[in-house]
């Protein structure tokens, strides 16, 4: 199987005091930020390479993972830790930050996946930054496929992907016919949460994202890491979703205790004004 | 000239962090201090990341790497305190065995200990293949067939295993200097020492910001706050000194022992002020065996006397700088 894997790089979410707001707000000063990847992405990653090996012999692929992101050259380094992570090679779409919207990246994507004709794309459901979750929806639009949102568990069929997803009071499971789209939830890096076909039922994997040996983050140094301008992706470059102003959170007051219920429902209903 | 270390490198150290903060949490190591045996498990797993090959030369199945290479990983083992001859099997053993040897040193199939000739006890010779160990001005390998070991000694350190050795020099190899075995330990034990001292600081600044007094955080106070700060200050002093020495063994720097004792007095100094900090800071409950805090603060406490203290690599570097060797050029 032949995955798609977009990648996302973020702040860093330990570190989010750092993030500073200019006067006026009309942007966020990103100097001093350290990048992570989205960790979403990072296990719709793991998901694709545990969809394209035998989980008892991982070293030997059985399918290709192809990583794709989109910034300017720094991002590479997310690209290289994917690559080192496992993954088969790698695509950057040369772009700066605020030339990028949700339905940019979605139209690019579409563009890539019509010239790679991978059998699934696997993706987050989310990037952490700007909490959008939008981007799988809208590909899975535009290809024309069955989509799977929030997976929490996908098992390959013959030419379907069973896929589980957490909702409330249970879990639906979808049988989606590939080509398809899956964006994936918290879960999908639990032990047994993915199999291939040539895994067995009873394998388990270790719990959460795997991590790059050091021999792997050397060889990665040589697989494949295309280019491509954005401009030959997508023609229609004008932002869908433009920012007006940034402004951090109100800081938040210390609580204060009550002395019995009539008090809180008294300042519920009175100061807080929710009930 | 670039004084960082490279993308790859620090991809490898925190690909380590997260594998040992999975495979190898306090709980585990206070699991090893209640006596739980060793399953191979964590080793397996150090092997496959690539540490105990990776100064092996590719010709003998290893990765060819150098000691910038190596040093951020063996931090990473410190801070998680993980136990065993690490030092030994990934830092010394490739640049002091003999060429038949490191196949299965870069396979992960042997382990090595190291004794220095004047402590009376050797670390982890329990569980070595191979023991290099000093008299006189010599150091020697031996199979552990070929020496004769105690009943495990006790330690500070619960998760340390240590032996006493009898051995004859005429059982072993000659492989290099005892200066030069001692020089690579001493910097190996820094790279570990500065993990602990890292570990030790962020447990202690996570503590101080929730742990509350007259309605504030503890880490507030000045009396808290600066002697933190101080103690990273030194951890931060010690970091480009212990590169230095990985980048001069790397080069086979005449100067290699002199900057080995440098890393090595400034690391053990950093983790040791950062003990004593953090013991200060988290109060009573610092003392207690029920915290985490003591398996990291007497590993460091033992490693900081290891192969050397503090005061006798300072009087190293005064006697390489007043009356330098011939080969070195200070």
């Amino acid at each position: 199987m032949k995955i798609l894997v977009p990648l996302k790089r973020v702040a860093d979410p330990d570190n989010a005091n750092k993030i500073k707001i200019p006067a006026g707000g009309a942007t966020i000063d990103t100097t001093g930020l350290e990048w992570k990847p989205n960790p979403f992405d990072e296990y719709a990653l793991e998901a694709a390479l545990r969809l394209t090996e035998n989980g008892a012999t991982p070293k030997t692929r059985g399918g290709e993972v192809i990583v794709v992101t989109f910034g300017p050259k720094e991002c590479e380094t997310t690209l290289r830790a994917a690559l080192a992570t496992g993954a088969d090679r790698a695509i950057r779409v040369d772009a700066k930050d605020d030339e990028l919207d949700g339905s940019i990246v979605a139209k690019a994507l579409r563009a890539i996946v019509d010239k790679e004709k991978p059998d699934a794309v696997v993706m987050g459901k989310q990037a952490v930054d700007g909490d959008s979750n939008q981007i799988g929806q809208m590909l899975a639009q535009h290809l024309g496929w069955p989509q799977a949102t929030f997976a929490a568990t996908i098992e390959e069929e013959d030419g379907a992907l069973l896929v589980g997803r957490e909702v409330d009071g249970g879990v639906i499971t979808l049988r989606v016919k590939l080509p398809a789209l899956v964006t994936v939830d918290l879960r999908i890096v639990a032990p047994t949460s993915v199999y291939s076909k040539q895994t067995k039922r009873d394998f388990k994997y270790n719990d959460g994202v795997r991590f790059a040996a050091l021999p792997a983050i050397m060889a990665a140094k040589k697989k494949p890491l295309a280019e491509l301008k954005l401009a030959e992706l997508v023609s229609d470059t004008a932002l869908k979703v433009q920012y007006s102003r940034f402004e951090a959170p109100p800081s938040r007051k210390a609580g204060i205790k009550v002395k019995d219920v009539a008090e809180l429902v008294t300042r519920l209903k009175n100061e807080a004004k929710v009930i | 000239m670039r004084f960082a270390l490279s993308d790859e490198q620090v991809q490898a150290a925190a690909s380590l962090r997260g594998l040992l903060a999975r495979d190898f949490p306090a709980t585990a190591l206070r699991a090893r201090w209640d006596g739980a045996p060793d399953d191979g498990a964590l080793w397996s797993s150090l092997c496959e990341m690539g540490l105990p090959s990776m100064l092996v030369p590719e010709a003998h199945g290893g990765l060819g790497g150098d000691e910038l290479d190596l040093v951020s990983l063996l931090e990473e083992c410190g801070r998680a305190a993980v136990p065993g001859p690490i030092v030994e099997t990934c830092w010394v053993a490739p640049r002091s065995l003999s060429a038949a040897r490191l196949g299965a040193l870069a396979a992960g199939s042997l382990r090595v200990a190291c004794g220095d000739g004047e402590a009376p006890l050797v670390a982890d010779a329990g569980e070595a293949d191979v023991l290099l160990l000093c008299r006189g001005d010599e150091a020697f390998a031996l199979d552990r067939a070929r020496v004769e070991l105690s009943a495990r000694q006790p330690s500070v350190d619960g998760a340390r295993a240590l032996f006493e050795v009898r051995w004859d020099p005429r059982d072993g190899e000659a492989i290099c200097s005892a200066d030069e075995l001692r020089a690579r330990m001493a910097s190996g034990l820094a790279a570990v020492l500065l993990g602990l001292s890292r570990r030790m600081l962020d447990m202690t600044s996570e503590y101080v910001q929730v742990r509350r007094q007259f309605g504030v955080p503890v880490g507030s106070f000045q009396a808290v706050k600066h002697p933190l700060a101080t103690a990273l200050v030194r951890l931060s002093v010690a970091r480009p000194v212990l590169l230095r020495a990985a980048y001069s063994l790397a080069r086979r720097d005449p100067a290699r022992a002199r900057h080995a004792s440098m890393a090595k007095a400034l690391a053990a100094e950093s983790a040791l002020l950062s003990a004593r900090v953090a013991l200060q800071a988290h109060g009573a409950i610092g003392y207690s065996f029920e915290h985490d805090l003591h398996l990291f603060m007497k590993r460091a406490w033992a490693l900081s006397a290891a192969f050397g203290g503090p005061l006798e690599h300072r009087a190293k570097i005064a006697a390489h700088l007043f009356d330098p060797p011939p080969t070195e050029n200070p």
